[in-house]
């Protein structure tokens, strides 16, 4: 074929001819080269290919520190050495695995059997017979390796989570990098097998975490030993510092809290969200039930994968910003603030509740069967008397109940960048018309105006809200990262604390809301006394939540409805009353009573949050006279069954179901 | 509107040339099957499936080049350069910062690298120049500020990419042409001495610091030593290794074990000389060897300028990036990130490189018409 190419009758103009001879000549450069390397020094160069004599070894770079707002360490990185074996470089096979099964105190043929035989592509990938091997293990191996070549240890840096599950759901988790995300330019020059940042905070600063790895080239000998000093070195850089706006005090408190609520609520399943209504930072956030993050960070095994995957309570989620719920009563504070702002009531405006309202031919129930008497809006928050709410939430209406609910922050994700967040649902006759072609109805309103029907919050919405009560209208954007540092501590980036809008209601408003939620803390009859710190004035308010309406749970005792029917238990509260600092919305999911599950936890880290301060009163508050007939049954829209364990005597009457929005 | 291809032109085609085209191509997907396989966990490389799926693109642009009459396309030659050029631009535009360069047009899981295709621009552009302007002609170097302008275009815009390399290899494809011209040899030395003192004075007053060490990373790549000292190393490795007739397919130790990092695009040449041996190499460049001299046949035969000149490019097109991965993969150049046409990972050379033979077909098959 190439004969007429050299042929004379082929290059007509010469440039073409000069053109062919110089491709000719780059072609006998190639193979004479070939020749040189193949064949000349072919059997050197397979021998030394033989001996992989120059290797080159990634050296990870350790991930940045996870710091809470005090400089104590969250997240850190520790050393993991894992025992491996590449089979193409096993030289006495039986020997070999009866002493490792000696060191390793496992069977033999197990450990040949998962090796597999010396053959095929796979004969140089290393396999790996056990991670994290501890210090004593590790040491009988070394001592030994020189007599079983193709074994061999590798140390990696490895993610360390040093309070276990602690805040697990605001840290996230690590794993290796999937095929669909390696496509993505956000991962360019990452290869498969490398771990990053899944969940959380891990995630969303993957790249001020991660570093920059390094390389070694070193001369090994056929066992894999590295023989001599490294070639070259270029070590890695370590990721940088993630300081967050958390403090591990305030949120070991919440976990311990929620750890110890009442026995009939096992298991503990919820959120807590606390915030500093002055600038946003989220100073605890804890979801129930939770998973420990450092399974995740040597790759999590398969049984425990399983197990938090197929658990109905999917304890990967983050109960705080990745579901909603019905507020319940919680919501009456931001109805009472569209009421005052809307001039629907003024200071003097009262209600008779004899126990129900009737609109539209239809009974609506005020939780308290007996009723509250006349009430005031000071009184039918502190005492969540649902009829005073009924009578104008149904004259304010949906859609301007609707707006002011949205201005408090309500319908949004707040964008904390840690994976998907919940919007909430803030319903209206618009939303109304969109999502199911209806009309609204008037006797929706009603169900509204007490956090019932279609309203949905999250445990942080619900916080920035309390907080925005608390600190004269303004939304605030939640801040949990307060700066990212270099690994060695020069701030490289600072997050603003940041308001992103604010309520339409005046302070004088505001005021009077505030006042009626200390009242439902501070005063006698109020249904959230359990969250009393002493020295510090708390406002607040409880909520309970209706998971469903089936009558044959009606008459039942608390402890015989199935856990998936009971209802939620909320409270949101914000401290000092008179001048606040800190948010806190606490959500017990199925924990029936406002009052009882989820006031107490409040409590407890309000406590600690004015206990590091010393601002806690030192003598021991006796507990106001009235607290005997409260807790229990005070719980606001709470069925009034048998209460649990505790003194029979009550002030309410056990008897059906006192539920608001029943017809 | 005339047929796009008639019957005399289908009698014609060039079937030795596609042949040859087909084996290469073949040899690359089975070379790459081998190069990505010890990355993956089982069943069919990633690199590999996508690799097919660029193919497919490539034959497709294969048949676009082929179908319509190169006079036909000479027409259209300004518009496609000015195409490739915008396209080539849009990435300053658009394209994310990726290993220090913006090369890459990113949409979903597709990407295509601008500057491959803005070489078929290129040398359309400068078949049609030399078409009215014969070389041959040619006798001032000031005669040569058009084609000078039509290279800088693409040039240009590369070096702004920051993709240095793939600048160098556009500007060598567009000096095939000089080897036509009929300028005297005392011109180039005053041109070259103009050029060295340009370049000096720009080092010294214009260029910064970290120009400055690009261009000395470019030309001396030994001061990025754990990279591309490594590789040099490893390269000579896995070549030798190969021996007469080499490690077997899927069984070579250096391959399977990953030492040379890029095998499955830059180093592509050096695992099938570690798998198929001296025997196996030869094959490969003796087909690289006869496509070239296919091309410098075409340009001889055909029947006008503009076909010739095209062919020509297109030999340009292949021959220089050819040259220059093999040469690396040997050590006898530079650890430069230049691919092996239709050999190496990669669906933009792919995709240029097969429309490049489509037009190089389509001057082969239209040599009897008039």
């Amino acid at each position: 074929m190439n004969n007429h190419l050299t042929g004379s009758e082929l290059p007509i103009d010469g440039r073409l001819r000069l053109a062919g001879v110089l491709i000719t000549f780059v072609l006998m450069g190639f193979v004479v080269r070939l020749f040189q390397l193949q064949i000349l020094e072919g059997d050197d160069l397979r021998r030394r290919s033989e001996q992989n004599s120059v290797r080159q070894i990634r050296l990870e770079a350790p991930r940045g520190e996870v710091l809470d707002r005090e400089g104590r360490v969250l997240a850190s990185t520790r050393p993991a050495y894992r025992l491996e074996v590449v089979p193409n470089d096993l030289q006495r096979r039986a020997p070999t695995f009866a002493a490792l099964g000696r060191l390793l105190a496992r069977e033999p043929a197990d450990l040949d059997g998962r090796v597999g035989p010396t053959r095929g592509r796979g004969r140089f990938r290393p396999v790996v017979l056990m991670d994290d091997l501890d210090f004593e293990v590790l040491a009988r191996v070394e001592t030994h390796r020189f007599a079983m070549p193709g074994v061999r240890t590798h140390v990696e840096p490895r993610r360390h989570y040093l309070g276990g599950s602690s805040a697990a759901h605001l840290l996230g988790t690590i794993g290796q990098i999937r095929a669909d995300q390696l496509e993505r330019p956000a991962f360019e020059g990452y290869r498969s097998g490398d771990v990053i940042g899944q969940g959380g905070l891990e995630a969303r600063f993957e790249s001020h975490l991660r570093g920059r790895e390094g390389g070694r080239n070193v001369l090994v000998d056929a066992s894999g030993r590295e023989v001599g000093d490294p070639l070259l070195e270029v070590p890695a850089v370590p990721g940088g510092r993630v300081v967050l706006s958390l403090d591990i005090d305030l949120q070991q408190e919440a976990e311990a809290a929620f750890e110890d609520v009442p026995e009939l609520l096992a298991p503990a399943m919820g959120a807590v969200v606390a915030l500093d209504v002055r600038t946003g930072d989220v100073l605890a956030m804890l979801s129930r039930p939770t998973f420990d993050p450092n399974d995740f960070a040597g790759g999590i095994d398969s049984a425990t994968w399983k197990q938090l995957t197929s658990d109905d309570w999917d304890p990967l989620q983050n109960r705080a910003i990745q579901n909603h719920f019905p507020p319940g009563s919680t919501h009456k504070a931001l109805v009472a603030a569209a009421l005052l702002s809307e001039k629907v009531i003024g200071p003097t405006s009262t209600v008779f509740c004899p126990g129900f309202y009737r609109f539209g031919g239809r009974s609506y129930r005020c939780w308290k069967r007996s009723g509250h008497g006349r009430v005031n809006l000071q009184d039918a928050l502190k005492r969540s008397c649902d009829v005073f709410f009924y009578t104008y939430g149904e004259k304010l209406g949906i859609d301007r109940l609707a707006r002011y609910v949205k201005a408090f922050g309500v319908g949004q994700p707040p964008q904390l960048g840690l994976g998907s967040e919940a919007p909430g649902l803030v319903p209206s006759s618009e939303w109304k018309r969109r999502r199911f072609g209806k009309p609204w109805y008037p006797g929706e309103t009603i169900s509204a105006s007490i956090g019932q029907g279609f309203n949905l919050i999250t445990p942080m919405q619900l916080a920035i809200a309390y907080a925005a009560i608390a600190n004269g209208g303004s939304v605030l954007q939640p801040r949990v990262v307060l700066r990212l540092e270099s690994q060695d501590g020069i701030t490289v980036k600072t997050f603003a604390s940041k308001t992103v809008g604010k309520v339409p209601v005046s302070a004088a408003h505001l005021a009077q809301v505030r006042r009626g939620l200390r009242a439902v803390v501070e005063e006698t009859g109020g249904t959230g006394s359990r969250a009393r710190v002493p020295g510090i004035a708390v406002a607040g308010k409880t909520g309970t939540a209706q998971v469903v309406r089936i009558e044959r749970y009606e008459g039942l005792a608390e402890a015989e409805i199935p856990i998936r029917y009971r209802d939620h238990a909320w409270f949101a509260a914000f401290a000092p009353a008179e001048d606040p600092e800190i948010a806190v919305a606490v959500f017990v999911e199925h924990g029936m009573h406002g009052s009882s599950a989820a006031a107490p936890i409040a409590g407890r880290l309000l406590r600690r949050y004015f206990e590091k301060q010393g601002r806690v009163a030192e003598l021991a508050v006796a507990p106001p006279s009235s607290l005997p007939a409260a807790p229990l049954v005070r719980s606001d829209s709470a069925p009034p069954a048998s209460p649990p364990a505790g003194p029979a005597a009550t002030a309410t009457p056990p008897g059906p179901l006192g539920r608001g929005t029943q017809p | 509107m005339r047929p796009a291809i008639d019957r005399r032109s289908l009698q014609h085609f060039d079937w030795v040339l596609l042949g040859l085209v087909t084996a290469v191509v073949g040899i690359g997907l089975a070379n790459l099957y081998s190069a990505a396989s010890p990355g993956t966990e089982s069943g069919m490389p990633s690199e590999f499936r996508r690799q097919l799926l660029a193919l497919g693109v490539g034959v497709g642009g294969l048949l676009v080049a082929l179908v319509l009459d190169y006079r036909r396309l000479e027409r259209m030659a300004v518009p496609v350069y000015v195409a490739t050029l915008l396209l080539v631009a849009s990435t300053l535009v658009f394209a994310p910062i990726t290993r220090g360069n913006r090369s890459w047009l990113i949409y979903g899981p597709l990407s295509l690298q601008p500057a491959e295709l803005a070489k078929v621009g290129l040398i359309l552009a400068m078949a049609r120049y030399f078409h009215h302007n014969p070389p041959s002609e040619i006798r001032r170097v000031r005669d040569l500020w058009m084609p000078a302008l039509i290279a800088a275009g693409p040039v240009g815009l590369i070096v702004l990419q920051r993709d240095m390399g793939v600048a160098v290899l556009t500007l060598l494809i567009a000096t095939t042409y000089l080897l036509f011209v009929r300028i005297p040899t005392r011109a180039w030395v005053a041109m070259g001495a103009a050029g060295v003192l340009a370049f000096a004075g720009l080092w010294r007053f214009v260029f910064k610091d970290y120009q400055r060490e690009r261009l000395l990373d470019f030309v001396d790549p030994s001061r990025d030593p754990l990279a591309s000292g490594y590789q040099a190393i490893q390269s000579r490795i896995a070549v030798g290794s190969g021996g007469l007739l080499g490690q077997g397919y899927l069984e070579g130790p250096q391959t399977q074990l990953q030492f040379l990092p890029t095998q499955h695009s830059d180093f592509a040449f050096s695992v099938l000389a570690e798998e198929w041996g001296f025997l196996g190499s030869l094959v490969l460049l003796g087909l690289y060897f006869t496509i070239l001299i296919w091309g410098l046949v075409v340009a001889n035969n055909s029947k006008d300028k503009f076909g010739a000149m095209l062919a020509v490019g297109v030999v340009g097109m292949l021959f220089w990036p050819a040259a220059i991965n093999v040469a690396m993969v040997l050590g006898l150049a530079p650890v430069i990130g230049v691919p092996l046409p239709l050999v190496s990972y990669g669906g933009s050379q792919m995709l240029a490189n097969l429309i490049a033979l489509g037009l190089l077909m389509n001057v082969s098959m239209r040599r009897y018409i008039f």
